[in-house]
């Protein structure tokens, strides 16, 4: 095993000492892109002035402001309802249950709203399938409700352009198309919803020409055909990850992308926490794969295996089951001896863990599909890990479906092309071939509420609702059916695809004199479907409204399916051979999926991850280990620097950063950006890599290239943004002087003893240990933490306790054994608390304002290391080392122990954010909302027209109980003081005390896994306090005094030592 | 809060008297007080003597003397009283065009007890006392002494002293110079005096001081509007309405109890009333009818339009213009409209074109602009429903007397000083509320005598983030 020089490492410039690291990291606001950018022709020119201009200039503002001031106050208007409808009172939110549905991307989701204008998502606890947990995506999905580039009315496109027309118009263009007669083909992604795929149903019905293709852009196509096989459904089983020891995936990123990953996320974390240490115990969990995905970010083995030995990893571990178990084993292709030896081992723990282990995978081969159902079913998973009754349906898409299409297209039997859903010309693997078939389509619609690649290519729009406008119901799983309901009226002219399909289909069922046609044609379906199987509601008014109310519904389950029936020998042939050379893997980055949420500014700056690296997606190189203590990077070349990828004579010029836990002769790189046909946040933002993707051998959508060829340097991304080394916590170094270990962000500045100050390098900020040696990670933190505790007591502070004890304390316990650093929890922040966007350039600058990060940490063997995030914010200390050195006092201390920060009080002079040991304060150095007084103050630095979030359209999502701050003033988080204050004030209008989980923050609310508690100390009953009794919780730097009141729990692996992975 | 103690305790005869009626330890007139202003106030006349949108109350016991269980279901649900078919209460349904009250299913015994007995001790005239005493509470009034005579007496006494000295100063050096033997020793000129540099210096920093004092008192009141007035779109008169009618503010300002903003109310809101009310008392059809217009009501039929939003201006104009001239007719007694009549309509239909439209919004339908007259910069977080629910604070606090303005002007500053200043005084609702149990050091200071109040500022009412978040 390869030991690191450092215990814990940040990036590959961290761990080999570089240099230009060490000059970033000591300043707390690198300077250099500022003059960079003074420094630039022209932008000098522009504020070139002289001194007499000053006074000018100052002369003028003092008359300016003196006029200003004798004006009169402008007229404010307030503006009352004229009929003000029951449900709502200004002021006060209301929530409403709905579903976020993202083609079979699924979660049942709270809106809430207010004065009728949806501002946050949350979770709908009581789902049985998620728990109230939340994606990123999701939380996300609200700013694309008032995204600028959304259709606003039905068009006609014309190369590319489009010319609005009535809907009636287009109907009736339409209905002309359609009884020409010809081929009528449907398009979209995978439809979970009843009600809609009845619309399509009376759609095919009064045209007979007429045929549906489902597709997933992220593919599971084999996955279906493999139960299809194997079990006679075509379905994905609903896989309990909280009831497996072992756990083993291929490939699968099942807790970031792969189909149900907040559901997966949930069961997973409840496998991991550990509650009680008297009898710890954990689920083992091992992730096969070529790059590290966020799930095996959280494995506590990875074992490294190129993309085309996926096949050979799964027929090994299969014949190592198999001859256990006495079936018949196949021929298995060769793969790599470390994986083969570690694979024998994992083969061992899951024949002892039979019945409580579960095995995945997502290729997308119908072979290793079939294998693992085996595998399952030979350890005895079905009926326990992996159960059938209650399927998932989250994936119905069939790639072979799609080919038939495009060939049909091709070959012009197909008149009209109707897309309902997705972005066939772009997300999904044989989009060239897809486009070159619309060609030869005579009349091609869209519904899609933006104008997409697709759209761009089509004959008309017919723009869909947004989800938040949209009625309509979910079927995620067998046994379980959710509600879609509308929290606004649709902001534009635009018309739900079901709906559009039943008015062309003139179905009867469609009243279309009702206000809401497609609410009454829900409401219809429901009654005679639903209802009318169910028992417990006597009228179907009651039965509709407490669906609606609770947003689901749950049904029966159905009967498990019976035994695998499978032949593993029939498809043995078929499993994929290992290319020998290099391989490119492709794919879904937790932000992006396929590209739809390419318009969203919010994930575009959402930092990922492992890489975290924002705006973009970058082609992960692997870090060559020269056999030493030392790293090489690919060709020599640093993070940022661009390179043209060749597969097959497809190029494409992509920006590389390396990567730990990168297979050799392994790259990878994100599917879904370079969009060209999308909102201004996402236009050109990454490369466009969809043209390299392909289909494999036996009709599948492949994400693996073989043999691609990477250029030398050709350039370099000018605003490469990464967040890794922004706000640097915790780094240490070598002295480029005297050797010694330092701090790389403690520089003195005085010239007198330069140098660095070098005392506590060894900085609490990270316990890990293993779970078979808990006692002595118990051990290490109770011995630090006294040793801490007994310095912090002989404090000349003055002590504040008797103030906290009274009312409230609000503290926080987050556990770093749940975390899976989803991002989730960032996303909702943003959305919660009005965080600006600020953009790639300025992300660059190091001006990113998110006031949650997730900090990422490597640890453990260089090659293929583990990695601990750990969620950072504010931490509230009760002793603030920020509150000192206010000049103003704007940031100071609340009874209620809170560390505040006044806006309106801040005067930028930035002295508390140099003084944060945490590196959470962000200062606002544009006006990036606009919320100035004075438009002469909103600088065009970006050379945008408009900074994002500050035309009306989009300020709508802002949170109205949060102040949106402006150009100047430092920010932070606030411990969601509005929802505390929310909740105190709900306890007292009823007269009664602060209970428990009244008060969450939004991380809390956000995260799928649980993994965050906030509360009250004081409340001796409350989670937060019992939480806090493992012995496991310790403060970060807690050895300096600050007392913050954010606790961290040690993260914990349960690794078997004597495997080298 | 003492003194209206002080006043209630000659009504406690009364109050013995009504809890041997109601057989319960519980009944109060101030709590029937509380009661009847959150339940019955809004139909309810407050003088107990006349009627308003339902009968006078006063004397309710009487009437019902010997059948008080009949009452009190009455009250929980008239509809089964009267489906019980009791002649009284028929007769009480019918007299009122058969409109039933509201029915109170939560109130209690008690409550009803409590409410029976304030309407009882107002209408008898003890409790009167108590009401003006708390109405004379209510409205803080902000100390006006006027220091300016003291102040300008004591300038002038001073300058008087400075002459006195200047002068006294000038003869002894005079005195000084002759005495050493200088022959021409002019006094200086007042003009040398006034001209000179120290004069002149002492003018300047004058100046200077007086001038930035003012700049910086001025700066700080930036942006303040107290006593801004401005023209309403209606000449809406609160002194009409909870003056004289003493409709309770929380009847049309729904927001105030439960949400962050009192609310102005939605026009369907002033229907409620003026469904039945078609003419002012003041301004008869010139105003009301703007209400109408706004939410597409015919007065003259009495029904809502039918498809108001997409109506021509035309239509509009003619059925507003009806009922204008129709009510012109009606109180001139006259046969048709005369030359002045039509010019009195033509006017009123163009002040209401002028009213209910703008730039932007160009239609007559659709909600009323009001000027609003309370702005809180974007950075103040200010929520009505702690101050009036928890705090139990009456509007008259921060609106002064709203009930005597026939046009509403911002009353208070609005200033953080003005806030914090009331929130260091203010005693915290501490007893009655479990929520502040929390504070148990305070209830033990209480308890012990070593404190005799809370204030906001006591439980970190003063605390940045309390507003600005």
């Amino acid at each position: 095993m390869k030991q690191p020089s450092k215990e814990m490492w940040v990036s590959a410039q961290d761990l080999r000492n570089d240099p230009e690291l060490l000059a970033a990291s000591h300043r707390e606001f690198p300077e250099s892109s500022i003059v960079e950018e003074l420094g630039q022709e022209g932008t000098m020119d522009r504020l070139e002035s002289s001194r007499r201009d000053f006074l000018k200039f100052l002369g003028f503002s003092l008359g300016a402001a003196t006029v200003a001031a004798s004006c009169e106050i402008p007229v404010r208007k307030a503006i009352p309802y004229v009929i003000k409808p029951d449900s709502i009172v200004p002021g006060v939110a209301s929530y409403y249950a709905s579903s976020f549905v993202d083609g079979g991307d699924f979660l049942p989701i709270l809106v809430k709203t207010r004065e009728g204008r949806p501002i946050k998502i949350e979770g709908n606890s009581i789902s049985p399938m998620t728990g109230g947990g939340t994606s990123a995506r999701a939380q996300a999905s609200v700013l694309s409700l008032y995204d600028t580039n959304r259709l606003q009315s039905a068009g006609k496109v014309d190369d590319g352009q489009v010319t609005s027309m009535t809907w009636d118009e287009l109907d009736k263009e339409v209905k002309a198309s359609l009884n020409k007669g010809g081929g009528i083909r449907l398009v979209s992604r995978t439809v979970i919803s009843p009600s809609a795929k009845a619309a399509i149903a009376a759609f095919a019905a009064k045209y007979p020409t007429a045929k549906w293709v489902q597709y997933d852009p992220v593919s599971s196509s084999a996955l279906l055909d493999a139960h299809q096989m194997s079990y006679g459904v075509r379905a994905i089983p609903s896989y309990h990850f909280d009831q497996a020891e072992v756990i083993v995936s291929f490939d699968a990123d099942f807790l970031g992308t792969w189909i149900s990953p907040v559901e997966y996320a949930k069961g997973y974390s409840k496998g991991r926490k550990l509650n009680n240490l008297n009898s710890a115990k954990m689920s083992r969990h091992y992730q096969v794969e070529s790059y590290m995905s966020m799930t095996g970010s959280n494995a506590d083995h990875r074992i490294m295996v190129k993309p085309s030995e996926q096949g050979g990893a799964i027929a090994s571990l299969y014949n190592a089951i198999a001859s256990a178990k006495g079936a018949v084993t196949i021929n298995a292709p060769a793969i790599n001896d470390k994986a083969k030896s570690a694979l024998a081992k994992v083969a061992t723990e899951l024949l002892n863990a039979e019945g409580k282990s579960l095995v995945i995978t997502s290729v997308n081969n119908l072979a290793e599909q079939v294998l693992v159902a085996k595998i399952n079913a030979l350890l005895g998973n079905d009926g326990t890990t992996v159960t059938m009754g209650d399927a998932s349906l989250q994936r119905q898409g069939n790639d072979k479906d799609m080919t038939g299409l495009i060939s049909e297209m091709k070959s012009g039997s197909v008149n009209t092309l109707i897309v309902l859903d997705g972005n066939p010309a772009f997300d999904q693997a044989q989009g060239a071939a897809f486009r070159e078939g619309m060609a030869k389509v005579a009349t091609r619609i869209s519904c899609g509420g933006t104008l997409d690649e697709t759209g761009a290519l089509g004959s008309h729009v017919a723009p869909t609702t947004h989800l938040l406008e949209s009625w309509g119901d979910a079927q995620p799983k067998l046994d379980q059916v959710y509600m879609i309901q509308p929290t606004i009226s649709p902001l534009f002219k635009v018309r739900q695809w079901e709906e559009s399909l039943l008015r062309w289909s003139e179905s009867s069922d469609l009243d279309i004199t009702a206000e809401q046609p497609y609410y009454e044609y829900v409401k219809k379906q429901w009654q005679t479907t639903f209802f009318s199987s169910q028992s417990g509601a006597g009228s179907f008014t009651s039965f509709w409204e407490s669906t609606l109310h609770d947003g689901l519904l749950t049904l029966g389950s159905g009967s498990s399916a019976g035994s695998n029936s499978a032949d593993v020998t029939a498809i043995a042939s078929t499993l994929t051979k290992p290319s020998g050379g290099d391989e490119i893997q492709f794919f879904e980055s937790i932000n992006m999926g396929a590209g739809q949420f390419a318009g969203n500014p919010w994930l575009q700056e959402m930092a990922d991850p492992i890489t975290r690296c924002v705006w973009g997606n970058y082609l992960f190189v692997p870090i060559g280990w020269d056999g030493g203590n030392d790293y090489t990077f690919f060709q020599g070349m640093e993070d940022g620097d661009r390179v043209q990828l060749d597969i097959n004579g497809v190029s494409q010029t992509v920006t590389i950063v390396h990567q730990f836990g990168l297979m050799p002769g392994t790259f990878a790189i994100a599917v879904g950006y370079g969009r060209q046909t999308v909102g201004k946040a996402g236009r050109n933002i990454g490369s466009n890599v969809q043209d390299f993707l392909s289909m494999n051998a036996n009709g599948y959508a492949a994400n693996v290239g073989l043999a691609p060829t990477i250029s030398a340097k050709v350039g370099r991304d000018k605003e490469f943004a990464c967040v890794q080394h922004h706000h640097t916590m915790g780094v240490t170094g070598a002295d480029p002087k005297t050797g010694k270990t330092i701090n790389v962000d403690e520089k003195t500045v005085s010239t007198l003893g330069e140098g660095y100050q070098g005392s506590l390098v060894d900085r609490s900020i990270i316990f890990r240990g293993n779970l078979a040696a808990l006692g002595e990670l118990e051990e290490k933190i109770h011995h630090k933490r006294e040793e801490f505790q007994a310095l912090n007591d002989k404090s000349l502070y003055p002590s504040y306790d008797e103030v906290y004890k009274m009312g409230h304390h609000w503290g926080m316990h987050i556990d770093l054994n749940a975390c899976t650093g989803c991002s989730a929890c960032t996303v909702a922040c943003m959305a919660e608390n009005n965080v600006p966007v600020v953009g790639k350039k300025e992300v660059f600058r190091h001006h990113e304002m998110s006031w949650l990060r997730i900090d990422r940490y490597f640890y453990g063997e260089m090659e293929n290391p583990s990695v601990v995030y750990q969620p950072m914010m504010c931490q509230h200390c009760d002793n603030a080392p920020c509150e000192n050195v206010c000049p103003v006092s704007a940031t100071n201390h609340s009874s209620e122990g809170l560390n505040q920060m006044a806006y309106n009080r801040c005067i930028g002079t930035r002295y508390c954010a140099n003084n944060c040991p945490y590196k959470v304060r962000r200062f606002n150095w544009l006006d990036y909302t606009t919320a100035d007084l004075f438009p002469a103050n909103e600088p065009r630095l970006n050379g945008e027209e408009i900074p994002f979030g500050a035309d009306n359209l989009t300020r709508m999502v802002l949170n109205p109980d949060v102040t949106v701050r402006a150009r100047g003033v430092m920010e932070k988080c606030s411990f969601c003081v509005q929802r505390i204050q929310e909740g105190k004030l709900t306890a007292k209008k009823e007269g009664r005390a602060l209970r428990d989980g009244d008060v969450k923050s939004a991380c809390m609310t956000a995260c799928p896994t649980d993994a965050i508690t906030f509360g009250d100390l004081n409340n001796k009953d409350s989670q937060l306090n019992k939480d806090l009794e493992s012995p496991l919780v310790y403060k970060v730097l807690e050895e300096v005094n600050t007392r913050p009141s954010v606790n961290y729990r040690a993260r914990v692996l349960n690794r078997d030592e004597s495997l080298e992975s | 809060m003492v003194n209206k103690r002080l006043i209630i305790s000659p009504l406690l005869s009364l109050v013995f008297l009504l809890t041997a009626f109601v057989g319960s330890a519980e009944v109060s007139v101030e709590a029937g007080k509380q009661l009847f202003k959150a339940n019955c106030a809004q139909c309810h006349n407050r003088n107990m003597k006349d009627n308003l949108t339902g009968p006078a109350l006063g004397g309710v016991t009487e009437r019902w003397a010997g059948r008080e269980e009949l009452l009190y279901s009455w009250v929980r649900n008239s509809q089964a009283v009267i489906a019980s078919g009791d002649p009284y209460a028929v007769d009480i349904y019918n007299k009122w065009n058969k409109v039933l009250m509201t029915p109170f299913p939560n109130l209690a015994d008690d409550d009803i007890g409590s409410i029976l007995a304030y309407v009882e001790a107002v209408y008898t005239g003890t409790e009167g006392g108590a009401a003006v005493a708390a109405n004379a509470v209510a409205v803080v009034e902000q100390p006006k002494t006027n220091y300016t005579l003291i102040y300008s007496v004591l300038a002038l006494l001073l300058a008087l002293i400075a002459l006195i000295l200047a002068r006294i100063v000038g003869n002894l050096d005079h005195m000084h110079r002759v005495a050493a033997g200088e022959t021409d020793a002019p006094r200086p000129s007042i003009r040398q005096i006034l001209t000179s540099k120290s004069v002149i210096a002492f003018v300047i920093f004058a100046l200077v001081v007086l001038g930035g004092y003012t700049t910086v008192n001025n700066a700080i009141s930036f942006g303040r509007q107290q006593n801004y007035q401005p023209e309403q779109p209606i000449k809406f008169s609160h002194v009409t309405h909870a003056g004289v009618n003493k409709i309770d503010c929380q009847y049309c300002h729904d927001g105030a109890r439960r949400s962050k903003q009192s609310l102005i109310p939605a026009a369907n809101t002033c229907m409620n009333c003026h469904k039945a009310i078609k003419k002012g008392s003041t301004y008869g059809t010139a105003e009301l009818t703007k209400i109408f217009a706004s939410v597409g009501y015919n007065p003259t039929t009495d029904t809502y339009i039918e498809n108001y939003n997409n109506m021509a201006t035309e239509d509009i104009e003619a059925i507003y213009k009806k009922w204008i001239s129709d009510n012109y007719i009606a109180d001139k007694e006259l046969a048709s409209l005369d030359a002045k009549g039509e010019k009195a309509v033509k006017d009123q239909w163009n002040n209401l074109v002028q009213s209910l439209t703008s730039e932007k919004d160009p239609k007559i339908g659709g909600p009323i602009e009001w000027n609003r007259i309370h702005n809180l910069p974007d950075h103040v977080y200010f929520n009505h429903a702690q101050h009036v629910t928890v705090g139990k604070l009456d509007c008259q606090q921060c609106h002064g007397k709203v009930e005597e303005m026939a046009v509403v002007k911002q009353y208070a500053t609005l200033s953080m000083g003005w806030c914090i200043n009331c929130h260091r005084q203010t005693e915290v609702q501490f007893k009655d509320n479990e929520y502040y149990k929390s504070y148990e050091k305070y209830h033990q200071e209480l308890a012990s005598g070593k404190r005799d109040k809370v204030t906001v500022e006591d439980i970190g009412g003063t605390e940045c983030q309390k507003c600005h978040y």
